[in-house]
């Protein structure tokens, strides 16, 4: 694996977490709302 | 409506999946760049444009707070000011990494990093501000009147002190540099990258204010 492709899953890993969080906040948000 | 909002959520996690994909896998090797340096430019522009982005949108709802005393615009203001913050941060975070591959050192005091310092310090100031205030009213149109004064910076510290002094900062978009090219693989995925970073913004300003409103509601149900 070369070193663009470690870094690229990286900052993927990155992305996939922070969305998801993001996601999550997101939901919590609804339900208090509702 | 709810579905819409749903799955643009979705579109814009497979759209920036996409970029991260082609940022480092599908876009070839810059010319005039270190190693692959050029690289971090597809994540440092979009940074420091939702950075400037952000402050505007907090100088516009300061100005409506002035006009209109709502708190929700006080609120919409101190949201978009953090998130401004927390992406001129990134920028800077980026940029230092591009210094070290490029010139060997992590800060180098040039004038783009000078500049994006101050302007760092005077949106932390903001918050110190907020902080200090107790009585909410107070708050909001001090607050309000920093934050528009504070945006006034924004275009000289960010666009004309880097180009009235000689900076080691390459122009990417409008360069004179022969040897600093992006080709249009790369311009494309700089766009690509705006769109999603500034949805991404859209995105957390939505949340931050919606939980700013369900905060006031429960203080006044408190009071």
């Amino acid at each position: 694996m070369s070193d663009l492709t470690g870094i690229m899953l990286v900052t993927m890993i990155i992305w996939i977490g922070l969305f998801a969080y993001v996601y999550r906040l997101d939901r919590k948000v609804n339900r208090l709302e509702d | 409506m709810k579905r819409v909002g749903m799955s643009l959520k979705w579109a814009l996690f497979v759209w920036m999946a996409m970029v991260i994909w082609a940022a480092f896998l599908w876009v070839p090797t810059a010319g005039g760049f270190k190693g692959e340096s050029a690289r971090i430019v597809f994540f440092h522009v979009p940074t420091a444009w939702v950075a400037t982005l952000a402050f505007l949108v907090s100088c516009i709802t300061s100005v409506m707070y002035l006009f209109r005393r709502d708190q929700r615009d006080d609120s919409r203001a101190s949201v978009s000011a953090g998130l401004g913050l927390l992406f001129a941060v990134l920028a800077t975070v980026t940029g230092a990494i591009f210094a070290r591959i490029m010139w060997g050192a992590y800060w180098n005091w040039d004038p783009r990093q000078t500049s994006i310092t101050i302007l760092l310090l005077i949106y932390a100031a903001y918050f110190a501000l907020r902080g200090a205030v107790a009585d909410p009213e107070k708050r909001a149109t001090l607050a309000a009147v920093y934050s528009i004064l504070a945006f006034v910076t924004v275009p000289f510290l960010m666009f004309i002190v880097p180009r009235v002094y000689w900076s080691l900062h390459p122009d990417v978009i409008t360069n004179a540099d022969p040897n600093n090219r992006l080709d249009s693989a790369h311009l494309r995925v700089l766009l690509a990258s705006l769109v999603g970073f500034t949805g991404l913004y859209v995105w957390l300003y939505t949340i931050g204010s919606r939980i700013e409103t369900i905060r006031r509601r429960r203080q006044q149900e408190v009071l």
